[in-house]
């Protein structure tokens, strides 16, 4: 299961939100919580709901299309893993970014990769993913790892080099890269680099919003240096 | 160790408190507005301010820009403004706007510099797409290590 909350550059979702649109997967299932703000998303004039799942035989794809509120992100995520653990996932991949500050010098956005249990490590190992071996994740995918290793869950995490507070289709379609050697499961993200601009005008107020609750859940901490002693 | 500094009256003080809520009213105000006018044919692009030690950076994410169009102006001490041609044709619908009918020209956005910055040593530059200004830090006041 691929899943693609909003975060920094919004590589989570604007990777799943690709794949959906490029495998044409249907709606499944979806999470309604008073925790989520009273909002729905229109699609072809029907109402939806703003976290969902969409997938086929073989994938799963969860895409969160508002900013989750830090205030719930905690009890949303916890339930989430549940979920997931209840249905029996095989493997639990969320992507997201991870900020750097020269982003704009960087042609090809590096991913790196945690797991949630030592046989996901050498998995990445395996892969040759850089695996993020000390520091701090902050936000969805912090907890989704973090709730999937106290319940024994295959997960691997997949962060693209991005841009903190800008839309950042390429660091989307190098994570779809790792995911891609990962799972096996290949999606063409040539779009993802030629609507590039069009992505990016288009995220702008979802990004905005979720930079305001990635401040509130204190994203920064991800820049802090590890402590060791 | 001697520090020397411009004495500032309680006018002053007051006069910067002042300012400071109307910038905090105006950001409120602002937040609840969409970030795109039909009126003035102009989208607000998303922008940050980074605060350094010796320096403040503006940037400002200009999809679709003509990078050679881009204007930065200090509009008084502490209001940065970006400005820039869109170089295609964008209209409501191509944004998901179905209510409203109308096209988009300009980005414009204003910034607040919440410190003394050296307007005449501004560096920018347009990479991805991405406005960059560096504004140099005024120093205030100057403390000697003896």
């Amino acid at each position: 299961m691929l899943c693609g909350f909003p975060d920094v550059g919004l590589v989570g979702v604007l990777a799943s939100s690709h794949v959906i649109s490029e495998l044409n997967l249907d709606e499944l299932a979806y999470v309604d919580s008073d925790l989520l703000p009273p909002i729905v998303v229109l699609r072809d004039g029907l109402p939806r709901a703003p976290m969902r799942i969409l997938g086929n035989n073989n994938l799963l794809v969860t895409i969160a299309e508002t900013a989750i509120p830090a205030v719930g992100v905690q009890r949303l995520m916890r339930s989430f893993v549940e979920w997931v653990k209840l249905k029996s996932v095989k493997t639990l991949i969320p992507i997201g970014g991870i900020p750097v500050q020269n982003r704009q010098e960087i042609e090809e956005p590096k991913v790196f990769g945690t797991g949630s249990t030592l046989d996901m490590i050498k998995l990445l190992n395996r892969e040759q993913v850089n695996v993020l071996k000390e520091g701090f994740m902050v936000g969805p995918q912090a907890l989704i790892m973090r709730y999937s290793a106290e319940r024994s869950i295959p997960a691997i995490a997949l962060l693209a080099q991005s841009f903190y507070n800008y839309p950042d289709p390429e660091a989307a379609a190098a994570a779809l890269k790792q995911f891609a050697n990962i799972t096996g499961i290949k999606v063409d993200t040539s779009k993802l680099f030629e609507k590039g601009e069009e992505i990016r005008l288009r995220a702008k107020d979802v990004m905005k919003r979720t930079q305001r609750e990635l401040t509130k859940m204190n994203k920064e901490q991800e820049y802090d240096l590890p402590l060791y002693v | 160790m001697s520090v020397s500094r411009r004495r500032r009256s309680v006018f002053d003080l007051i006069g910067e408190y002042i300012d400071e809520m109307e910038s905090w009213v105006e950001e409120l105000m602002v937040s609840k507005q969409p970030s795109w006018n039909i009126n003035t044919n102009t989208i607000e692009p998303l922008c940050n301010v980074d605060i350094t030690h010796d320096e403040v950076v503006v940037t400002a994410d200009l999809p679709f820009s003509d990078p050679e169009s881009v204007k930065v102006e200090l509009l008084d001490k502490g209001t940065l403004e970006i400005k820039a041609k869109i170089k295609r044709r964008i209209c409501c619908n191509d944004l998901g706007i179905i209510h409203q009918s109308g096209e988009f020209y300009t980005f414009s956005c204003k910034v607040r510099i919440p410190v003394p910055v050296d307007m005449d040593k501004k560096k920018e530059k347009v990479k991805k797409g991405i406005l960059e200004v560096r504004l140099p830090r005024k120093k205030g006041y100057e403390i000697k290590v003896e």
